[in-house]
């Protein structure tokens, strides 16, 4: 910035210098003076010097400076100091620079006929500028807390829309200007640089960097190279979230812009330990935007990888919790901003969910995704969990091609004492605003249902798991199943079929489906209940059952006994009891009502209870009804005993409570 | 002569084949119940609101548990032509009082008041049109607690396509997710506090 001033400036101290000069006064005006780096706009330099002094005043007003090279501009700049001539030749002015909208300086200057050193200061701030005579184009510069604002000019001409918000700069470089070209070298300390692009979309806080900056900028082309020893500080780049170690982090980036195109950046390293080693070659096009990117990234330790590099993605895709371990390398390719290929190996990789929705044990092998040519990529795994349910290790070979990742025939894993086979999964990543669809078939085989109910929570039920479910669809977080399951239970089968699950890993997942239940043994159903004992068969059905956050919040539900030849129907006195306080029921006998407490069992003819489950009331309703009443369980022989409900709109959660004080045994015995 | 034989058939059936069903979208009984929902989820717990309680009585969910019927308004052609149809109503119930919407309501207010409220006050977030938030000035907020925003409004924006979708499920006709979210969307705009920021037209703007 003093390089105009001092050009200007040295014309008139030349003519000052003259020997034998007598002027008292002497004024020199430009309307406009250029220069190779930069050009000053009306120039006005006054100097007084009264006879026989020991120094004179210079003063120098222009109303504007202009650098475009360093990319600064000053407005209604003076400058006024004391000029005098040093003892060992040579003259010196020292005095307050002030420019609209800036603090004032203090500039310094002292030239003689072999150089020219400028010191720029304010506070602790310092910039000291030298330039021999010999060559005339360099300039050096020393830097010494010098605010980051004061470079605006020249990230500005790298980065247009950024801005420094805070740091300091110290160093030494050295600067060439030639007429449209400048050349920067040097070596640079940062500290606690702050910086925001336009829309604040790019940000970095608290940086702090060692580097060797080597910097040629000319019309045709222009080139940066650095080597950066990056110390501390935060990154955030859109979702991307950066948090630097205190261990310093190596970076090395080269970057190469033809006349006005985009930046190619044909070096980038980056060197975090075993945490994080990556290269890559990188093309912006005119506008900034990703045009090619080939990337090999390795992390031997993916503990740190997750706060330092992935916490803001995964914050955003809802994963903030997940804890992962092990190693990775990955290979990626974008063409034309669209990914093209990408290879992942994965080594021992442990995924966690604090939230128990799922765990990887030991995710080894290769995956590779192509949008070309095909590919092949195997996987394997240890084990793991789905919303508590385990699984063993299974292997997954994969072919990718032309966007999509299949893996064909059929994928054995070992599920909760059964097994799970997985057949023709296609998975296509998300890609040009379209989410994330996955299709598959699925099979069960004879699934352990009493792990499932333990897993689960549910009473203990035993029984073998086993379905069919040709097609299974994955898009816009939901997984549809065509086909159905059929659960082995108690002697019976259970039937589930239109099973929907919406928003599997998401806010309050919500299964639906429809379950058919024939044939159950209602003595063993009874039993693990805990609901007193009834013998017989029951049928049924759940229609439209909606599971929201794992709770009931929707469904049809008739439950009847089935009459089968040749089985014994009796009902427990205990299990009266516990129906009768499930329904809010009274017994209408035909016998007297304390006869009820003599007898361990009665015969029963039916037994059967609905319940329509909307906006958490339960529509109760009988075998048959009478206003507001409704028979449970119709009486069969001696002493006849039949159960009518009589509250046909129940609480749900009161429902609910009921039952399972039904089950835990702690209803008192209630006759009317 | 003979294309007019089915014209009295037609007229028969007409007549005794009148009984339609409408459900008619019950905006009214909507926006009601989005505005209860919202400004549960945003009130200033700080501030004491003196507010009348709805006659059901029972708190600041009361108006999610009425039940509300629906308002079947809508004009019917075949009075012109002197045939009234006999309608069976079906009254839908716009509830909102589900566990899960209770729950994610819970969580959501607890979000608002430990991170988003701060946002929407310091001008760092916005209402969108279609019932979302969004970061519409990430330089109100400081870098270190920028991540933490992002993924709240990320997790808030799960949490209301959930609750939209929720509600319009629980009331028996998923198909209603739009208009429900639609409603949302203009109440969480009306019960912005002044100063707060909401997308129109597509550009922001500050209540």
């Amino acid at each position: 910035m003093a390089r105009p001033i001092l050009t200007c400036g040295l014309g008139l101290l030349a003519a000052l210098a003259a020997p034998g000069l007598q002027a008292r006064s002497a004024q020199l005006q430009a309307t406009r003076v250029d220069t190779p780096a930069g050009s000053v706009e009306q120039l006005r330099i006054k100097l007084d010097w009264q006879d026989k002094a020991q120094s004179g005043v210079l003063d120098l007003q222009a109303a504007r400076v202009d650098l475009p090279a360093l990319g600064g501009r000053l407005r209604a700049v003076r400058w006024r100091c004391p000029l005098r001539r040093m003892p060992a030749g040579g003259w010196s002015c020292a005095g307050d620079l002030r420019a609209a909208g800036i603090a004032p300086l203090q500039l310094a200057i002292r030239l003689d006929e072999a150089a020219v050193h400028a010191d720029l200061t304010q506070g602790a701030a310092r910039v000291r500028l030298a330039r021999s005579a010999a060559q005339p184009d360099v300039f050096t510069v020393e830097l010494a807390r010098v605010p980051l604002a004061w470079m605006q000019g020249l990230l500005a001409q790298a980065w247009p829309q950024a801005r420094f918000t805070g740091g300091r700069l110290g160093g030494q470089l050295r600067l060439q200007a030639q007429a449209r070209a400048l050349q920067v070298d040097g070596a640079l300390q940062l500290a606690a640089v702050g910086l925001q692009n336009g829309d604040s979309s790019i940000a970095g806080e608290g940086l702090g960097a060692r580097l060797q900056l080597h910097y040629r900028s000319a019309a045709e082309v222009s080139r940066v190279r650095v080597d950066a020893s990056l110390q501390g500080g935060e990154f955030l780049a859109d979702k991307t979230y950066v948090a630097l170690p205190q261990t310093p982090v190596g970076l090395q980036l080269e970057a190469v812009r033809q006349g006005q195109g985009g930046w190619r950046l044909p070096r980038i390293v980056w060197d975090d330990g075993p945490a994080l080693r990556a290269s890559a070659q990188l093309g912006l096009d005119a506008a900034g935007n990703l045009d090619s990117l080939s990337l090999q990234a390795r992390s031997d330790d993916l503990t740190p990888v997750k706060p330092r590099y992935l916490s803001g993605w995964m914050g955003v895709v809802g994963l903030g919790g997940v804890d992962l371990h092990g190693g990775l390398s990955v290979q990626a390719q974008v063409q034309g901003g669209q990914l093209q290929t990408v290879t992942a190996d994965l080594r021992r990789i442990d995924v966690r969910d604090p939230d128990g929705r799922f765990v990887f044990d030991r995710l080894q092998g290769n995956l590779r995704y192509s949008a070309g040519a095909p590919v092949a990529s195997a996987l394997d795994w240890q084990g793991g969990q789905l919303y508590g349910l385990r699984f063993g290790p299974a292997q997954l070979s994969l072919s990718s091609a032309e966007g999509e990742l299949r893996a064909p025939g059929l994928v054995a894993v070992p599920l909760m004492g059964g097994r799970l086979d997985l057949r023709e999964l296609v998975i296509r990543p998300p890609r040009g605003g379209a989410g994330m669809d996955i299709r598959f078939g699925l099979r069960l085989r004879d699934v352990d249902f009493g792990q499932v109910s333990q897993a689960l929570d549910l009473p203990p039920f035993q029984g073998r798991l086993s379905g069919d479910i040709p097609r299974a669809h994955y898009a816009q977080d939901r997984i549809d199943f065509e086909g159905g399951l059929q659960l082995g239970l108690f002697d019976g089968q259970v039937t589930f079929s239109s099973l929907a699950l919406e928003r599997p890993f998401g806010t309050a997942p919500s299964l639906s489906a429809d379950i058919a239940l024939q044939g159950l043994d209602l003595l063993r159903l009874t039993e693990v209940l805990g609901f007193g004992s009834i013998s017989g068969r029951l049928d049924g059905r759940i229609d439209g059952l909606r599971l929201v956050d794992w709770t009931p919040v929707a469904f049809d539900a008739w439950l009847v006994s089935a009459e089968v030849p040749g089985v014994r129907r009796r009902i427990s006195q205990r299990a009266v009891q516990d129906i009768g306080s499930v329904g809010g029921a009274s017994f209408v006998q035909t016998l007297q009502g304390k006869l009820i407490g003599i007898f361990r069992d009665f015969g029963y003819r039916r037994i059967g209870i609905g319940c329509r489950l909307e906006n958490q009331i339960c529509a109760m309703s009988g075998l048959h009804s009478e206003g507001n009443a409704f028979t449970i369980v119709e009486g069969q022989g001696l002493p006849r005993l039949d159960v009518v409900g009589h509250n046909r709109a129940v609480d749900w959660p009161t429902l609910v409570e009921r039952l399972m004080a039904a089950g835990q045994g702690d209803v008192a015995p209630v006759i009317h | 002569m003979k294309q007019w034989m089915g014209v009295p058939i037609a007229g028969a059936l007409l007549l005794s084949a009148c009984v339609t069903i409408n459900v008619y979208f019950p905006a009214a009984e909507a926006k009601e119940a989005a505005k209860e929902f919202v400004e549960k989820v945003i009130k200033d717990a700080d501030k004491v609101d003196v507010k009348e309680m709805p006659p059901a009585g029972g708190g600041g969910m009361a108006l999610l548990e009425r039940r509300i019927r629906t308002d079947l308004s809508g004009f019917d052609p075949w009075v012109l032509v002197g045939i009234g149809s006999a309608q069976a109503q079906s009254a839908p119930d716009i509830t909102i009082k589900t566990p899960a919407i209770q729950a994610i309501q819970a969580r959501m207010e607890a979000r608002f008041n430990s991170i988003l409220r701060a946002g929407f006050d310091s001008g760092a977030l916005g209402f969108t049109e279609d019932g979302y938030v969004s970061v519409r000035d990430p330089s109100k907020v400081e870098l270190k607690d920028r991540v933490a925003l992002n993924s709240a409004v990320a997790d808030d924006n799960r949490d209301r396509k959930a609750v939209y979708r929720e509600v319009a499920v629980a009331n028996g006709h998923p198909e209603w997710e739009d208009q429900i979210r639609a409603v949302f969307a203009r109440q969480w705009i009306a019960s912005a506090r002044p100063g707060w920021w909401y997308q129109a037209g597509g550009s922001w703007k500050q209540k």
